[in-house]
């Protein structure tokens, strides 16, 4: 006949009112639990992103002379990246060339890229909104992008798959048909495969031609940023500081910035981190108003139970046994809310991952904060009625007839 | 509290208990001198407002009283701390009340075991002790109803088992029978003589009715929060033979 007992026996005798008083808790243990596992499914989704091809790729990009030494960080990058307008690029083919030319056992492949600022479209006047992007057969292999149709070569063009279909929706295979960039009219050789990496999805719609033939057909004679492969995971810091050391070399003045994807995956990591901590401190306050709902009723329970607390008193329960006793009964509906919260949050993350596409599962780390957090609010605002019901005086308790 | 049979077993002196504060207090109990020894079974009687109820619940140490002294078994209760009270409440009194005080959700052995598993008797010895207390009464067989399936006299005769069950010295009752039917009233007064007779208990009925205070030996009567007479009852009503009850 332990607290513990009793505690179970009058919520149970309560079915209804314990229900809904436990509802509170029910709803803010699922918020927390749900945030929580939701957060870190998007945040393994992110970084699953990024594995596909390693985090292997560092970007080299123009850069402000006074950002020598700095890494520069792009909040998103990948694929052909943007030069932001207002910085003039340095870098020139030189550049990738002594890149490729330290023959560093730490890269992989090294790729110029030069977006061209013309337009692309099947007549020599149209324009299509698609962007047209000079480099090496190198950058399809460190992006890992595929062909389905031919390849790169000669002074042919590239196509990207969604830009594929939009310059010849009717054409199935496009190879050997006429694409005018600006007024050069260049044939078609290949057709990658659509992109499904988060950060390389801008490749779909831009078309490829050779970096020489680009620069010339744009009357460009700097390139934009040249995309590095490191060889492997381990080797992504040994690579970035042999290319900070060969551009130092022929930039002097530290025009240029050295970006690892890592550096991009800690800094979405971080930024998510951020908003489920937020979103679940948010939710964190429905389990406040759960916890006031529990003494609510629980000082509710004590006024309608003197009667009780007087019997049980006069048979020689100690306040302490008094107070126990409805402290058991409040942590016990805040910890079965708390249960049934989780059970909830694990139904709810399971179809929310399986509509998003990625796993969401329950995380220990959220289930074990959700029982921490019931079990404190149990306590927390259990005492105060409990403390009432400890220190009624029995003959008081007895009147209530 | 098993001490020597000359220390009569309560003891009070100008025992006052007053509600409210200041002017507008009300006393309920307005200076009481009670002694009563081991053994005695009284009948405290008076109308409804003499203060017979305030002055068991202060015997029982279910209320303290605003000045005066009461010795229980020649220790002054003042000097008790609240758990030190409790643990004499389970242990060594008994309490009989006029509603059925039974908890509705436990079943009448485990109300029986209640003061046993509050005085932190171990489950076995509890078990036996709340049995024998049952047969005592001679419910033994309803031993696992629960109190909505008991009549008014069995459930009372449960309290009994209930308040007996520890062993106590001391039995107090308030309007015991109030709630009951006239012969379901006589089994219980029956009852308390029995337990008075056999087991030498001290008992203290609460009643206005006179017919039950005939059942006791002595009559405190009070008005006022005062004692008003103290007289042996010449007419006991005696207990009837034979009974139900195993002793």
């Amino acid at each position: 006949m332990n607290a513990f007992t009793i505690a179970l026996d009058s919520i149970w005798a309560h079915r209804l009112r314990s229900a809904l008083t436990a509802l509170g808790i029910v709803i803010g243990v699922f918020a927390v639990v749900t945030l929580t596992s939701l957060g870190s499914g998007v945040k393994s989704y992110v970084s699953g992103q990024f594995s596909s091809f390693g985090a292997t790729l560092i970007t080299v990009s123009p850069s402000l002379p006074s950002a020598h030494g700095k890494l520069a960080h792009h909040p998103f990058g990948g694929g052909p990246k943007q030069n932001f307008g207002n910085i003039p690029s340095t870098l020139t083919l030189g550049d990738a060339t002594a890149i490729g030319a330290l023959h560093a056992p730490s890269i992989a492949h090294v790729a110029p890229l030069v977006l061209l600022p013309i337009t692309v479209s099947t007549s020599s006047t149209g324009s299509s909104g698609i962007s047209a992007t000079g480099t090496t057969a190198q950058y399809f292999r460190a992006e890992q992008l595929t062909f389905s149709h031919g390849s790169f070569k000669g002074q042919g063009v590239v196509l990207g798959a969604s830009a594929a279909h939009t310059l010849f929706p009717q054409l199935k295979n496009p190879i050997g048909q006429k694409l005018y960039l600006g007024q050069s009219a260049l044939s078609v050789t290949g057709v990658l495969n659509s992109a499904s990496g988060l950060l390389s999805k801008t490749s779909n719609a831009s078309v490829f031609v050779p970096i020489a033939a680009g620069l010339q057909i744009a009357g460009l004679h700097n390139i934009s940023e040249i995309i590095v492969q490191a060889s492997g995971n381990s080797q992504v810091n040994a690579a970035g500081n042999a290319i900070t050391k060969v551009l130092s070399r022929r930039h002097p003045s530290g025009d240029f910035s050295v970006t690892k994807d890592t550096q991009i995956l800690s800094t979405i990591n971080n930024t998510l981190s951020t908003i489920t901590t937020f979103l679940s401190g948010l939710a964190a306050i429905s389990l406040l108003v759960g916890g006031i709902g529990i003494m609510n009723i629980m000082l509710v329970t004590v006024t309608e139970r003197f009667r009780e607390i007087g019997i049980r008193k006069a048979l020689g329960a100690r306040d302490s046994d008094i107070l126990v006793q409805f402290l058991a009964e409040s942590v016990l509906l805040s910890l079965l809310g708390g249960a049934v919260g989780v059970i909830l949050s694990a139904i709810a993350s399971q179809m929310i991952g399986q509509l998003a596409g990625f796993s969401a599962g329950l995380t220990f780390d959220a289930v074990a904060l959700a029982v921490g957090f019931s079990l404190l609010v149990g306590i927390v605002f259990g005492v105060i009625p409990a403390l009432r019901a400890a220190r009624l005086m029995p003959a008081e308790a007895l009147r209530t007839e | 509290m098993n001490g020597d049979a000359s220390i009569p077993l309560i003891e009070t002196h100008q025992l006052q208990r007053k509600y409210g504060r200041g002017d507008a207090a009300v006393a309920g109990l307005a200076g009481v001198d009670l002694t009563i020894h081991r053994g005695e079974m009284v009948a405290l009687m008076g109308p409804s407002g003499s203060g017979k109820s305030t002055l068991m619940q202060i015997l029982g140490l279910l209320d303290r009283p605003t000045s005066g002294s009461y010795r229980l078994s020649g220790s002054d209760i003042s000097t008790l701390s609240g758990s030190q009270q409790a643990e004499l409440r389970g242990r060594r009194i008994g309490f009989v009340f006029q509603g059925i005080h039974l908890l509705p959700r436990l079943s009448a052995i485990r109300n029986v075991e209640l003061p046993m598993a509050y005085a932190r008797f171990p489950a076995s010895e509890r078990k036996a002790l709340a049995m024998h207390s049952l047969s005592r009464v001679g419910l033994n067989h309803l031993a696992d109803r629960r109190p909505n399936q008991l009549s008014g006299g069995q459930a009372q005769r449960i309290a009994i088992a209930r308040a007996v069950a520890p062993g106590p010295d001391l039995l107090l009752a308030d309007e015991p029978t109030g709630a009951l039917d006239r012969a379901s009233g006589r089994e219980v007064l029956a009852l308390f003589q029995h337990l008075n007779a056999d087991l030498g208990l001290t008992i203290i009925l609460v009643t206005h009715d006179p017919f039950v205070g005939r059942h006791a030996q002595r009559i405190v009567e009070l008005e006022d929060g005062r004692i008003i007479g103290d007289r042996a009852v010449d007419d006991r009503i005696q207990p009837e033979q034979p009974m139900e009850v195993h002793v």
